[in-house]
């Protein structure tokens, strides 16, 4: 679902699809879900979009800010 | 090679025109004479049918009526060099049938071969069309207002006055229909007009189209008038190939056997494809009438009269007639009446005139009880009534109509009550049911008349009826229903002894 | 409370005229002033004259058939027709004098000849009465239609035909109101008489059962079989259709405490007075024996259901709850909230979740279907929802449908766009099925974009590209009302060739042809509107489909006055309520995101606990944790998730995975057989409460019996609520109204009184706009300037391949609703007894499969089985069918595929496989068997 998102922000040009996917996923996603995601990404993040990948590693920035 | 011509119309098939046409063919092969036949459409004689008419140095000379058997004898006669024989009438237009009439609408017909738009240019074909183009419409349409000419349909509307409407009415695209729905018992001109003289129908409504816009024009024929249907068709077809209607175009619609259809709002539900139902008015039909569109509705003779008034001005035409009925009628005489056909003539004669004059009284040669003008809602005038003249504003004034210009005549064994009794059959046979007082009321007139003719209570019946004629007349939705007291009322007013047989006293019905 | 007297509303005769011109007249001496074009027997009506009539009604034209409204007009001949003669300055008209009485006597003479035994409470008695009639003087014996049979054959209504009188209202409503043209007056004359098709019985014809022939019958011939049972109605209350999102007005007429029928109110603003076989008259579930009225619990899901107390049934659920809680945390409960239940018991529901369990773990049936129309339309305009009223469609020169399929899932509406469109509006319609509208008595879409499923976006973009590449974008309305930057690259964007009509033609299977006229239609038609539904939304790329609408219109400034705009065609009655009310676990009621820190102090401040300010979980979010093990309980008011959520066998295992789930809902559905509690729920007619329609009206449902269950829906939930230790204490529903005006920008200026005074009201309503909001967005978009987003077609990964090689979509039909909870307890069940699989002759025959043989249906996720039905509405390629039947359950085949904002699910594509089969499959035999074990019962012992 993220590279589907990603999909959809590509063509915003790669920092506006970076920061659509991040807020998108802010704004909709369950941090149950988001939390899923950075596991994932911090295992290899095997299969995602570069887009995704760069939006998730912010998130995981934020949280890591945040805790 | 001698030219013969011989009618292709309805009424002369019906006694054995084409018989007599293929007789005609073999007899001249076997003597060896090179002849040529033309079918027309027919004079309007109906009761010399076939009439065969041969062409000589010194013009037609017509024989009629011929059988097939005759025609032998008509060979030894000579009668190809125009020689006498007992069927011999002579020059036709000397017949003084024909030559009494004044041919306008019908100028042509049984004339011209119906299928020749070279006969038709050679006898004055478009001459009428031409004019109308150098003119334009506002000149046509006052042309056709100064004419005085009248929708001969029945309704008797001016004709110029209905164009003007739809010219002026917003909308596009506009129509012309023609109303060919011809079903009045006792009338036969439209069919007359679509079998012998088409070109003048379809000019005459190329130049309605001009004059208020329409570009599309549709025939709504009658079903029963095969032979006209095919007539028309093969006309249409011609005049498309010549291209003489420039962008106009006809189209050719066959009815399915309902008489209301012949009422304007209810042809027009037809030709949409839609159950033929009368409408409400308004809106007029010249507002919103075919598909919604402004649509021009006339008759079969109203439209092919046109050319002619384009042609020879709208005072030609005006000058002839009485009163505010302009021009010629053509008057179909029908029924009992020894001289049955098509007589055109300028309004102004009188009844008697036209039933004893013209027609030559009943074919059965018993006294004359009754005639019924306008057709089957048009009212029985008794000969005490003969005084009337031929004239809207004068048989309105006598509760009576002109209509389409049928006249059927009844001698002295006419039973009136059984007469006006069939005036309510016609009308719950006929309605299409959507108002109330026709489709209930025609079924109850009937009832109630077998009362009065079984003798049950007939004041009180009669009464009734009376009453009931008050609401068809005031309610009803169309013509059909509110028209049908004309005739009941008038064999009531003129022939009451009639509907107290019984009541009387006698036992039996005389008649 | 809108409780009125049977038959007091006036019919004025002829249906009201638009114009601004006035006339002057005088009626029976007294001056009248009417508009221009106003029927004689309107003016009339309106001053209080009231002309005797049988064929006239006002919401049909005028016919001039019954010859009784006739008047005499000074100046002319004859007495025309009332009804028919338009009012004219100066005008002098009698409706009395001799000849006129003389005249209705006669007509209504020969009316009672035929209806010997009319009484005086029908029509004809009536009118007979003021015509002075007392003997009909024609007698016995005559010509008569007293032998004539009746008709009985549709479930609902029956056809008298000797009590007919031939006024053609019928008919006319057929053709006027309803647009199905089913009825005709056959024969002629005397014989006339009401034809339904060329002869045939109600049933059998092509009536789609709307009532609108009952409805206008001004006698007994046509009447409903529960008024012929229960007699006739003494009162009536005024209440909203709880079917589609049309919401139709209706009175729901009483006697006694029992309803004796539904008829539409001719001031319902969504629906003028018409209705559909739903909303008319499959009311009946209400009263099935398969209703639940007592609440239950049990242990385990493996166990029988014990019937209890409302007390201990809540103290029940609330201690499962507070459990689960305790044990896992807040996130593992949540809660849904039903598009079917009135906005107050959603914003209940959502209430509950978010402040007595702390979550924001409430979702609504809307994920499933309009989801991405919130989200999209947010995007693009500012504001989720339509932009247009229905009436907008009278205005529209260009109609533009998508994805959607009204003559069936939105009927009434449906009706009046066929009207529009028998008046000569031109239509597109995008879809890969041949639905009815595009070709139907007197309709004729002028395109049919008969697409490849899936390729919804690649068709828009193609639209978009002849309007950018060909000079048709208004750029007046593009640089006033929209952001000019985002314009721009969008604009580069779809000129790109890879959008044009002849690249997209080979993945979209329609001709580049076709897609250009399209365009250009749309764009240079006139007024030019777009109605979409589920076939939008329900995709992969179903919010960027809604965006790439939203862009159409746009640039080709097709928004902000009527005849235009977006339309969404909502499919439940309170979908867009249920929206409004803040059941998305991102946002408050209003669309405000929860973290928006405003917002929540006010709510908090309000309700007096701490909001969570990050987002809760969507339904499949819920479902997925609750297979992980981290989510363990749910409320669910009024939604089957097992059978209308994707892939069942997903949706089972999380249901089964969860200790307490509870259901509320009139019957024991497919979700119960996986529940815990169960609490009985209560019908619209009810309870009190509003509905908000696709056009954003909000209307009122009004209590017309008490609650059979003992309670009505919100006040379980609040009872529910005060036993999770939060407390609730509404004593009505108009105070939750109170509520959520104070808490919503939206929704300020709504409250019951103003809804009695109005009758509607159409959001947003407040200090800006005090009577509500018909057409959104005139003059600037809610969001400041419209909002172009770049719309790249993405392929759905669900692809056909030689294992499944067909596309399945799916759809609804008229006579069923949704997953038929409703409509197959009723007699609706008699059009659409199962779900019928179509398939197209050529993939039929390749598979040797013949009409109505069993099929299986196969996706890589179920399989399920059902009868085919071979048609060429679908393309070779393509196979649908509907999802109205558990027992089919259409589901087990749709994938989990959904849309990328909003999770939608994609129901609209699979990739399937069809063979012929036997029978059931095992998983339907089995589901079957589970049920039957599930839904066992133990009586309530006796106390």
């Amino acid at each position: 679902m993220a590279n589907q998102i990603a999909a959809f922000f590509r063509l915003q040009g790669d920092a506006a699809a970076v920061a659509g996917i991040e807020d998108h996923l802010r704004k909709y996603w369950d941090p149950r879900m988001r939390g899923q995601i950075i596991a994932h990404l911090r295992a290899g993040g095997e299969g995602l979009a570069p887009a995704a990948r760069e939006a998730v590693a912010r998130l995981d920035q934020g949280v890591q800010q945040t805790s | 090679m001698i030219r013969l011509y011989i009618p292709g119309d309805a009424a002369a098939l019906a006694v054995g025109a084409s018989d007599v046409a293929r007789a005609m063919t073999s007899e001249a092969v076997r003597r060896g004479v090179d002849i040529a036949i033309t079918r027309t459409g027919s004079r309007g004689m109906v009761w010399l049918e076939p009439l065969v008419e041969v062409e000589t140095p010194g013009g037609r000379i017509a024989y009629g009526p011929v059988d097939a058997h005759d025609v032998a004898s008509l060979f030894d006669a000579g009668f190809l060099a125009g020689d006498d024989h007992p069927l011999r009438i002579g020059r036709p237009e000397d017949h003084p049938w024909l030559r009494d009439q004044t041919r306008i609408t019908f100028a042509r017909c049984g004339i011209v071969d119906p299928a020749s738009l070279s006969d038709y240019r050679a006898r004055g074909g478009f001459a009428g069309l031409a004019k109308a183009r150098a003119i334009g419409p506002e000149a046509i349409i006052a042309a056709v207002t100064a004419s005085g000419l009248r929708g001969r349909g029945g309704a008797g509307f001016p004709a110029g006055i209905k164009w003007k409407t739809v010219a002026a009415a917003a909308g596009a695209p506009k129509y012309v229909v023609c109303n060919a729905d011809e079903g009045d018992s006792g009338t036969f001109a439209d069919r007359m007009i679509l079998e012998g003289d088409p070109f003048a129908l379809i000019e005459g409504m190329a130049i309605a189209g001009f004059a208020t816009g329409a570009n599309t024009g549709f025939v709504y024929a009658r079903s029963e008038y095969p032979h006209a249907i095919r007539a028309f068709g093969r006309a249409l077809d011609v005049v498309r190939a010549d291209g003489a209607l420039g962008a106009f175009d006809i189209k050719l619609r066959i009815g399915a056997g309902a008489y209301v259809c012949g009422e304007e709002t209810a042809l027009l539900e037809s030709l949409e494809g839609k159950r033929g139902q009368v409408r409400a008015k308004p809106p007029l039909p010249a507002h919103k009438g075919l598909f919604g569109q402004p649509t021009v509705v006339n008759n079969v003779l109203t439209l092919a009269t046109a050319p002619w008034i384009l042609a020879h001005g709208a005072e030609a035409y005006a000058n002839l007639g009485v009163g505010r009925s302009r021009g010629t009628q053509p008057i179909q005489l029908a029924g009992n009446v020894r001289f049955p056909g098509l007589y055109e003539t300028p309004f102004g004669l009188t009844l008697g005139e036209l039933v004893m004059g013209v027609g030559g009284g009943t074919a059965s040669g018993r006294p004359v009880r009754a005639v019924q003008c306008g057709g089957p809602l048009g009212a029985y005038f008794p000969p005490a009534l003969f005084d009337t003249v031929y004239d809207y504003e004068a048989f309105a004034a006598r509760d009576g109509l002109i209509g389409h210009g049928g006249i059927v005549v009844f001698d002295d064994t006419v039973d009136m009550a059984v007469q006006a009794r069939f005036a309510f059959d016609f009308c719950a046979l006929e309605s299409c049911g959507k108002c109330t007082p026709c489709r209930i009321g025609s079924v109850r007139g009937a009832e109630t008349l077998d009362k009065v003719i079984a003798g049950i209570e007939v004041e009180a019946n009669l009464a009734l009826v009376e009453d009931l004629c008050h609401t068809l007349k005031f309610g009803s939705l169309c013509a059909l229903g509110s028209f049908t007291p004309y005739p009941v009322m008038s064999a009531l007013t003129h022939f009451p002894e009639d509907f107290r047989r019984l009541a009387a006293g006698s036992e039996t019905r005389v008649s | 409370m809108i409780a009125m007297a049977l038959g007091s509303d006036i019919d004025l005769g002829t249906p009201p005229v638009s114009s601004d011109r006035m006339v002057d007249l005088t009626i029976d001496g007294r001056p009248v002033t009417a508009p221009e074009g106003a029927s004689i027997l309107r003016a009339a009506a309106l001053a209080g004259i009231d002309i005797p009539k049988l064929c006239a009604t006002d919401s049909l034209e005028p016919f001039g058939s019954c010859r009784l409204c006739l008047v005499e007009i000074e100046g002319q001949n004859g007495t025309p027709a009332s009804c028919t003669t338009p009012v004219a300055d100066g005008m002098a008209v009698a409706t009395h004098s001799e000849r006129l009485d003389r005249l209705r006597h006669g007509v209504m003479e020969l009316y009672l000849s035929d209806h010997p035994g009319a009484g005086i409470k029908t029509a004809i008695g009536e009118a007979a009465r003021r015509a002075g009639v007392t003997e009909v003087r024609y007698g016995e014996g005559g010509a008569c239609h007293a032998e004539a049979k009746a008709d009985a054959s549709n479930p609902y209504f029956t056809f008298h035909s000797s009590a007919c009188i031939v006024c053609s209202r019928c008919v006319r409503a057929c053709d006027e109101v309803q647009g199905t043209l089913a009825l005709t007056i056959a024969g002629r004359g005397f014989a006339s008489h009401v034809s339904a098709s060329q002869e045939e019985t109600f049933l059998g014809s092509e009536c789609v059962s709307c009532g609108a022939c009952v409805q206008v019958c001004p006698t007994d011939a046509l009447i409903e079989k529960s008024v012929i049972a229960a007699g006739a109605p003494e009162r009536s209350v005024v209440t909203t259709c709880a079917y589609c999102g049309v919401g139709c007005a209706f009175e729901a007429q009483m006697k006694g405490d029992q309803l004796v029928r539904m008829t539409p109110w001719k001031h319902g603003k969504a629906n003028h007075g018409h209705s559909c076989v739903k909303g008319r008259f499959a009311w009946g579930y209400a009263n099935h024996r398969e209703r639940m009225l007592k609440p239950m619990v049990r242990e385990a899901i493996t166990d029988a259901w014990r019937e209890v107390g409302w007390d201990e049934a809540i103290a029940f659920a609330a201690d499962r709850f507070r459990t689960i809680q305790q044990t896992y945390g807040r996130g593992s409960l949540g809660a849904i909230t039903s598009s079917r239940c009135t906005n107050e018991e959603t914003y209940l529901v959502q209430k509950l979740a978010r402040a007595a369990l702390h979550t924001n773990n409430v979702d609504t049936c809307a994920r499933v279907c309009h989801s991405p129309t919130g989200y999209g339309l947010k995007a693009a305009f500012g504001t989720s929802a339509g932009t247009q009223d229905f009436d907008s469609v009278d205005h529209s020169d260009v109609i533009l449908v998508i994805g959607a399929n009204p003559t069936d899932a939105h009927p009434v509406f449906a009706s009046r766009m066929k009207r529009r469109l028998r008046a000569g509006a031109k239509l597109i319609v995008i879809d890969p099925r041949g639905i009815d509208l595009v070709r139907m008595p007197h309709i004729s879409a002028t395109h049919h974009l008969a697409l490849t499923p899936g390729t919804n976006v690649a068709v828009l973009n193609a639209l978009a590209h002849v309007i950018v590449t060909e000079g048709l974008v208004d750029e007046a309305f593009v640089r006033d009302r929209c952001d000019l930057a985002a314009f721009q690259a969008w604009a580069a964007f779809i000129a790109d060739p890879v959008n044009s009509p002849e690249a997209v033609e080979t993945v979209c299977s329609v001709p580049a042809a076709e897609l250009r006229a399209a365009a250009r239609l749309y764009a240079t038609g006139g007024a030019a509107a777009i109605y979409y539904g589920l076939g939008v939304t329900e995709h992969s790329q179903g919010t960027t489909t809604v965006m790439a609408i939203a862009n159409l219109a746009m640039a080709t400034g097709n928004l902000g006055r009527p005849g235009v705009g977006v339309n969404p065609l909502r499919g439940q009655n309170n979908v867009q309520g249920a929206c409004d009310m803040g059941s998305f676990p991102h946002e408050l009621s209003g669309y405000r995101h929860v973290s928006d820190e405003p917002t929540r102090r006010l709510f908090e401040s309000l309700w007096g606990v701490a909001l969570d300010p990050e987002p809760g979980l969507r339904i499949p979010n819920m479902i997925d944790a609750a297979i992980d093990g981290s989510f363990r309980g749910i409320y669910i008011q009024g939604e089957d998730i097992l059978q209308s959520d994707p892939d069942t066998h997903v949706v089972a295992a999380g249901l089964a995975a969860m200790d307490c789930v509870i259901v509320q809902d009139l019957f024991l559905n497919e979700t119960a057989s996986y529940a815990h509690v169960f609490f009985p729920g209560s019908t619209f007619l009810e309870k009190d409460g509003t509905f908000t329609n696709a056009e954003r009206r909000i209307q009122r449902v009004r209590k017309v019996m008490e609650p059979r269950n003992g309670l009505a829906d919100w006040e379980i939930t609040q009872r529910f609520s005060n036993a999770l230790d939060y407390p609730m204490t509404y004593g009505h529903p108009r105070e939750i109204m109170t509520e959520i005006a104070a808490l919503t920008p939206t929704f300020a200026g709504v409250s019951y009184d103003k809804l009695e005074e109005l009758g509607s009201i159409q959001w947003p309503c407040n200090a800006d706009a005090p009577e509500g909001t018909p057409v959104m967005h005139i003059g600037h978009f809610a969001r400041g300037a419209g909002e172009f987003m770049l719309t790249e077609y993405v392929p759905t990964e669900e692809r056909t391949g030689v294992r499944f090689p067909l596309l399945l979509t799916t759809g609804r039909v008229l006579t069923q609703y949704n997953v038929g909870a409703q409509t197959r307890r009723t007699e609706n069940s008699i059009w659409h007894k199962e779900d019928r699989l179509e398939i197209h002759p050529h993939d039929a025959e390749h598979r040797g499969i013949a009409d109505g043989d069993w099929v299986k249906l196969a996706s890589r996720e179920g399989e399920t089985s059902l009868r085919s039905l071979i048609t060429e509405r679908v393309a070779p390629g393509v196979i649908y069918t509907t999802f109205h039947h558990p027992s089919t359950q259409a589901n087990v085949v749709t994938t989990e595929h959904s849309d990328w904002a909003t999770n939608c699910p994609e129901y609209k594509v699979t990739a399937v496989q069809v063979t012929l089969s036997k029978g059931p499959t095992a998983w339907q035999t089995a589901a079957e068997a589970q049920n039957r074990l599930a839904r066992r019962i133990v009586p309530v012992p006796a106390e």
